[in-house]
């Protein structure tokens, strides 16, 4: 009875799961900052009508995240990271498969969609109406980090900080803000030129880029793509000049 | 002609009551063929006792040999599990197993399931033919005992051991049941060891009684002998009826003695007849 | 357009998590059930963990426990060429401990119920005792199979904590559906969000009325004559 009961266990686990069956195509998964949903989304579209073979999965989360995520063995192909850091300290581990390439400056708004914040600018925090502030997790999302930078630059912090809710990335940070439970939200600049957030009608107001550190992103290659054809296709078609004009649409300044 | 076989228990063991701790300890034998019947008041290990022999329940320290094969000796740490024991145990609670019917219950415990010729001979001896295929929730408390021993018998055992198999019925149903005991004990030519607080059902079914008293045997014998204190003889000498109720006169030497009888029993005496009264002693 | 994949993806991880769980919990729940050891108190602890542990907590070890930089995760991916974190025999293992409670209580709750003479009756008969575990006991705690297999099934369709966790939300492996929903919420997909929590509904409240009903249905079976 029993070895006839660790047999039919043994089964189970020998039988290949289906997920494995691989399809003809070539799939690449990609781990990317959340602030690149969108643009990505789009170079995606277009990179996948030229390369019909290639599968591209894209998976977004806070850099800081998948950087843990990646220490600790994630089958990722390709990493996008809102905060170039991230990748370097993985090429110093040994983690990383090619150079760090510099695909653009994020920025910071201020978006509501019940206040312009164009007119109050930075102060539009202190309004009384403004019962919740949305920023994203500052531990491990750069945008979080940033956005902190920048209310001490202008010595809100302080004031502010009892109303901070925290995302756990930037997209989450913005759909705090989008649906209303979060009166403003600190949020990326593409997020905010989404289709998504227009469509709710909020307004945005620029953060000057000298109140906090530069929002440098950069993406690499990762060890789990070698012999992936597809993920070195996609990262030479990232430096093309099709691609950053797709990624100057949603506001990331090209170096 | 040669002595049928015999065998032997002997075993100690610490009992928690609910009076305390409590020292099991007991010595006997038996012979192969009879009818033993284990008689004493609750609490005083008879349960206990029959579950030591089937291997239910360990031992401090033991000896048992049933007809020539030792099942249990603790000094060899030899213990023979349940399963190889050669027993037919019928609980107190029957212990039918729910989901089947009583057939399947009877084929179930069949040591050869190739060889089932036995099967319809017990459900015709215990004339459980139309409820064969019945579950045992739906059969009454007797019906459930016959299939219990039923059961007990198809696996052909030794040694048949009953648990106060009929304490759960009432009186009618009990008479009816130890006629199928009875039967089933002399038509398999079986040994049988009954633990019964009912004295009746000791007298009816048992060729040899042993007396537990507090986890020790106090004695062993004929069951008239052990419980037989005094006995007088005479003769009736008037039956009276008053209100419904029965009584019959004795006279004997000593005088006359009234005996309330059942209403059932009023028409089997006549005046005139020579009768002998036995008072028993319950706890000799 | 909805994506039936992560939906898939949940109900095969629920259904292999749960096949697995009925061989694991039988013998595992009959040792808990008759055992006599006194440590065995331990052992039932520890199985229902999972019911009052957050699931952050299981996950946290299960991520340092699988991850190829530490001794065991390495040892597993050096020499055995398994990688459990991110993947999705990862999952089935997480779900294995996460939903353990659900399938071995109501088992050991069902040997209790029955009584001991019956186990004791199939040994006096000269069964075995693993003959005695399936032809006598399991069919008379079918309910309480049915009620731990469909509280397992259930409980890792609603795993979240732990496949965020060790998941990684991989489209096809680790993004189920309770994961999928997190992830179109926050992308502001709501609609699709939506669908997957509509399917999610109907199918936990599909599978509650399936229990009661099959417990009504028991419980009405025992009050006959």
């Amino acid at each position: 009875m029993s070895r006839a009961f660790v047999h039919v266990c043994f089964l189970f686990m020998t039988i290949p799961l289906p997920f494995t069956s691989h399809s003809q195509k070539q799939e690449v998964v990609i781990a990317a900052a959340a602030d690149l949903k969108f643009a990505l989304d789009s170079v995606v579209a277009v990179f996948t009508k030229a390369n019909p073979d290639v599968d591209i999965k894209v998976i977004y989360g806070s850099s800081g995240n998948f950087f843990q995520q990646i220490g600790n063995g994630a089958p990722f192909d390709l990493y996008f990271s809102a905060d170039i850091d991230y990748p370097r300290q993985l090429k110093e581990k040994g983690l990383t498969l090619s150079d760090i390439h510099l695909y653009g400056t994020g920025q910071l708004v201020l978006w509501s969609s019940t206040i312009d914040p164009a007119i109050d600018k930075m102060n539009t925090l202190l309004n009384p109406s403004v019962k919740k502030i949305a920023i994203a997790n500052p531990d491990h999302a750069p945008y979080g980090r940033r956005a902190e930078e920048a209310l001490r630059h202008y010595q809100l912090y302080d004031k502010i900080k009892d109303k901070l809710v925290m995302g756990e990335n930037i997209a989450q940070t913005a759909q705090y803000a989008q649906s209303g439970a979060a009166d403003v939200g600190i949020i990326a600049l593409s997020l905010a030129l989404s289709p998504a957030m227009q469509q709710t009608g909020g307004k945005y107001w620029l953060i000057p880029a000298d109140s906090h550190q530069p929002l440098e992103q950069g993406f690499v290659l990762l060890p789990h793509s070698k012999d992936n054809k597809g993920a070195s296709l996609f990262m030479n078609f990232f430096t093309t000049s099709e691609a950053k004009a797709i990624l100057k649409s949603f506001g990331f300044n090209q170096p | 002609m040669p002595h049928p076989p015999t065998s032997t228990i002997r075993a100690t063991k610490l009992l928690h009551t609910a009076q305390g701790p409590q020292r099991l300890d007991i010595d006997f034998q038996w012979q192969q063929g009879r009818l033993l019947a284990i008689y004493g008041p609750s609490g005083a290990g008879k349960t206990t006792l029959l579950r030591i022999l089937a291997g239910l329940t360990p031992t401090d320290s033991g000896f048992i040999e049933v007809e020539g094969e030792t099942w249990l000796d603790s000094s060899r740490r030899l213990n023979l599990p349940t399963q190889r024991r050669s027993i037919g145990f019928v609980f107190q609670d029957f212990a039918l197993f729910p989901h089947m019917t009583v057939r399947r219950q009877l084929e179930f415990a069949l040591p050869d399931p190739n060889d089932n010729s036995i099967v319809a001979e017990l459900l015709s001896l215990m004339e459980l033919n139309e409820l064969q295929h019945l579950r045992p929730a739906f059969l009454s408390g007797g019906q459930q005992q016959r299939v219990a021993l039923a059961r007990a018998i198809a696996r052909r055992p030794r040694l048949l051991l009953l648990d106060e198999p009929l304490s759960a019925l009432d009186d009618d149903m009990r008479d009816k049941l130890q006629d199928y005991i009875l039967m089933a004990h002399r038509h398999y030519g079986l040994t049988t060891l009954l633990v019964s607080h009912h004295l009746p059902e000791v007298f009816r079914l048992a060729d040899e009684a042993i007396l537990l008293e507090n986890g020790r045997i106090r004695t062993q014998g004929a069951p008239a002998d052990i419980f037989a204190a005094s006995s007088l003889t005479g003769t009736i000498a008037s039956i009276e009826e008053s209100d419904g109720s029965f009584a019959i006169l004795i006279q004997s030497l000593h005088g006359i003695s009234r005996i309330a009888v059942p209403k059932t029993e009023a028409a089997a005496w006549q005046v005139g007849q020579q009768v002998s009264i036995k008072i028993l002693n319950l706890s000799p | 357009m909805i994506d039936w994949q992560p939906l898939w993806l949940s109900l095969r991880l629920a259904g292999l998590t749960t096949l697995l769980l009925l061989f694991i919990s039988i013998p595992l729940g009959y040792w808990l059930a008759y055992s006599r050891r006194r440590w065995k108190i331990a052992i039932e602890a520890l199985v229902s963990l999972p019911m009052v542990l957050p699931p952050t907590v299981l996950g946290f070890y299960l991520l340092l426990a699988f991850s190829p930089s530490h001794g065991f995760g390495r040892f597993l991916d050096r020499y055995l060429d398994i990688r459990l974190v991110f993947s999705f025999p990862g999952l089935v293992f997480a779900s294995l401990l996460y939903s353990l409670p659900f399938m071995v209580n109501p088992i050991i709750a069902g040997f209790s119920s029955l009584s001991p003479n019956l186990r004791a009756a199939s040994r006096t008969l000269g069964k075995s005792d693993g003959a005695t575990l399936v032809r006598i006991l399991l069919p008379n705690i079918r309910p309480s199979l049915i009620t731990g297999a469909v509280l397992s099934f259930a409980h890792t369709i609603g795993e979240f904590g732990v496949v965020m966790m060790i998941g990684g939300s991989i489209p096809g492996q680790t993004r189920v559906a309770s994961v999928a929903i997190y992830d179109e919420v926050q992308s502001i997909r709501y609609s699709l969000a939506n669908q997957y929590a509509i399917v999610l509904l109907a199918f936990s409240f599909l599978i509650l009325l399936l229990v009661y009903l099959a417990n009504h249905h028991f419980n009405h079976a025992k009050t006959l004559p």
